[in-house]
């Protein structure tokens, strides 16, 4: 970057607002930030490298660790593309609980992304109060799935556990509960006016820039950007999904867009409780050799796995792109070109969701 | 051992300051440490408070297999932070490197090689109350008598 600037102030590779290593440089002309330069290579651990050449009983749990926050759709991508690759059929009840666990991993991946804005803005009170209600959450995963990070409750076939009519009830007492604080912890982020001074308004996305930066996920539908690739799994058609878009392309907007897919994702599970079929949750079949891309909606967005495999089932090669790394261009090419100040500069950084984890693997 | 230096150690006891480090891991141990600050869990209850700050911190919890680049920058910070000092490895990764310890990874656990970890808190990952409960048995030993024993 050509030097025209008055200082130059580096955040991180540790900093208080970052969970994780990566390094922001903004070039400052007063209080201004002319431009923000993103760093990265703190966490590269090479895990496509450690994939190729296992078979997939072992890649389908390293596919989870590629990003510890949205393990389980990184665990639904992976095994689906195996599937397609092989025409396995499942049954319908593994289908329809595969969505169950799915949302309500979005939902807490998006309740974190909420709390970290929060936190940064320095709404303490409002952070606290997300990460509380995201216990549950955690609880209701770890009731279905038996684990709370890492549940690796999809495997090829179906699924591992099945739900019983208790648990039922346990999903509808924990959904009404996060629904009812969710929907109050919205309208206080909505209508609070220190929390609108510091979002409406600031790092505004254009929908071309946005087309130009190719950002997905929230950070593009908060700019009237509408895709979203659970329109084309045919479990979401079955319950009828529908995207939502938000017109405001600012830091706001991007929070009370994760606000409303919460709430979609509770009426998903809903409406997958209500019409779960009844059957077997793991059919059989055997894995064929073969290439296959396949994609699917992370948290943060589009997340697509390439998979060549050989007849015995290993990975021969593959390659993932997961969503991070184009919000994180967006946000410091098109959102940080002229800032008021570093503390909007960090509220902005946060406001796309980075995942250094997933962004580098 | 007089009694001012008693009532100091006791004090000190009840006010710890945690600073933790992401050495490469995939997010699940971090998001667990963020869990800790949680009303549930509550960590400030106990005198511990949670900031990325080395300078000011008596507790540094590293997680993840430690990279290629963190391999200078973890003994950097480990010398920023004040005596007395202890590291708590949380995590399967910061033990032995767990999933990623394999051929071709660019990682190099354990974390014990770089600087002197106190405590272990194996998991993949492991749960919160875990984590509060390790760093709350480390700390009475750490600051038992530092008052007699400081510089």
């Amino acid at each position: 970057m050509k030097k025209r600037v008055d200082v130059s102030i580096p955040l991180g590779p540790m900093h208080p607002i970052l969970k994780e290593p990566c390094r922001l440089k903004c070039e400052t002309k007063g209080e201004r930030v002319i431009s923000v330069e993103m760093e990265l290579g703190y966490m590269k651990k090479g895990i496509e490298q450690i994939m190729k050449g296992r078979p997939w009983q072992e890649v389908m749990f390293l596919a989870e660790r590629v990003c510890g926050i949205c393990s389980v759709i990184h665990n639904m991508v992976f095994i689906e593309a195996m599937e397609q690759l092989s025409e396995l059929q499942i049954p319908a009840r593994a289908a329809y609980l595969r969505v169950i666990v799915n949302e309500l991993d979005r939902i807490q991946s998006h309740l974190i992304a909420n709390f970290s804005y929060c936190y940064t803005i320095e709404h303490e009170t409002l952070a606290m109060y997300l990460l509380n209600i995201r216990e549950t959450v955690m609880d209701l995963l770890e009731h279905i799935t038996g684990a709370r990070v890492t549940c690796s409750y999809m495997i090829p076939g179906g699924v591992r556990f099945d739900i019983s009519a208790d648990d039922h009830k346990i999903i509808h007492t924990g959904i009404d509960t996060i629904e009812e604080e969710v929907t109050r912890y919205a309208g206080m982020f909505n209508t609070g006016s220190l929390i609108r001074l510091r979002s409406v308004g600031v790092g505004i996305l254009t929908p071309e820039n946005a087309l130009l930066a190719h950002a997905v996920g929230p950070s593009a539908r908060a700019s009237t950007i509408a895709y979203d690739p659970r329109t084309e799994h045919p479990t979401y058609q079955d319950l009828g999904f529908t995207l939502v878009t938000r017109s405001g392309c600012d830091n706001h907007s991007r929070i009370m867009l994760r606000f409303d897919e919460i709430f979609q994702s509770i009426g998903l599970i809903r409406r997958a409780l209500a019409t779960l079929p009844e059957g077997l949750i793991r059919g059989g079949g055997k894995f064929t050799k073969g290439t296959v891309i396949y994609k699917g909606e992370a948290p943060r967005g589009e997340l697509t796995y390439q998979i060549t495999a050989d007849e015995y089932g290993r990975i021969v090669d593959i390659a993932i792109q997961t969503p991070s790394i184009m919000n994180e261009e967006a946000c410091v090419h098109y959102m940080m070109t002229d800032v008021t100040s570093i503390a909007d500069v960090t509220s902005t950084f946060i406001s796309c969701d980075p995942c250094i984890a997933c962004t580098e693997r | 051992m007089n009694l001012l230096m008693r009532l100091k150690n006791a004090v000190r006891q009840r006010s710890i300051h945690v600073c933790f480090v992401d050495t490469g891991s995939c997010n699940g141990c971090d998001i667990e440490i963020l869990a800790c600050l949680a009303p549930r869990y509550d960590l400030e209850q106990y005198g511990i408070y949670v900031h990325n700050n080395p300078r000011e911190a008596d507790v540094l919890l590293v997680v993840g297999g430690v990279t290629f680049q963190w391999q200078e920058k973890l003994k950097m910070i480990w010398d920023k932070i004040p005596e007395p000092k202890v590291a708590i490895a949380i995590g399967n990764c910061a033990i032995s490197g767990c999933v990623f310890n394999r051929r071709g990874s660019l990682i190099d656990p354990p974390a014990s090689h770089i600087i002197p970890i106190a405590a272990e808190v194996p998991g993949c990952p492991p749960r919160p109350d875990e984590i509060i409960r390790a760093v709350l048995s480390l700390v009475p030993v750490v600051f038992k008598n530092w008052e007699e024993k400081r510089p």
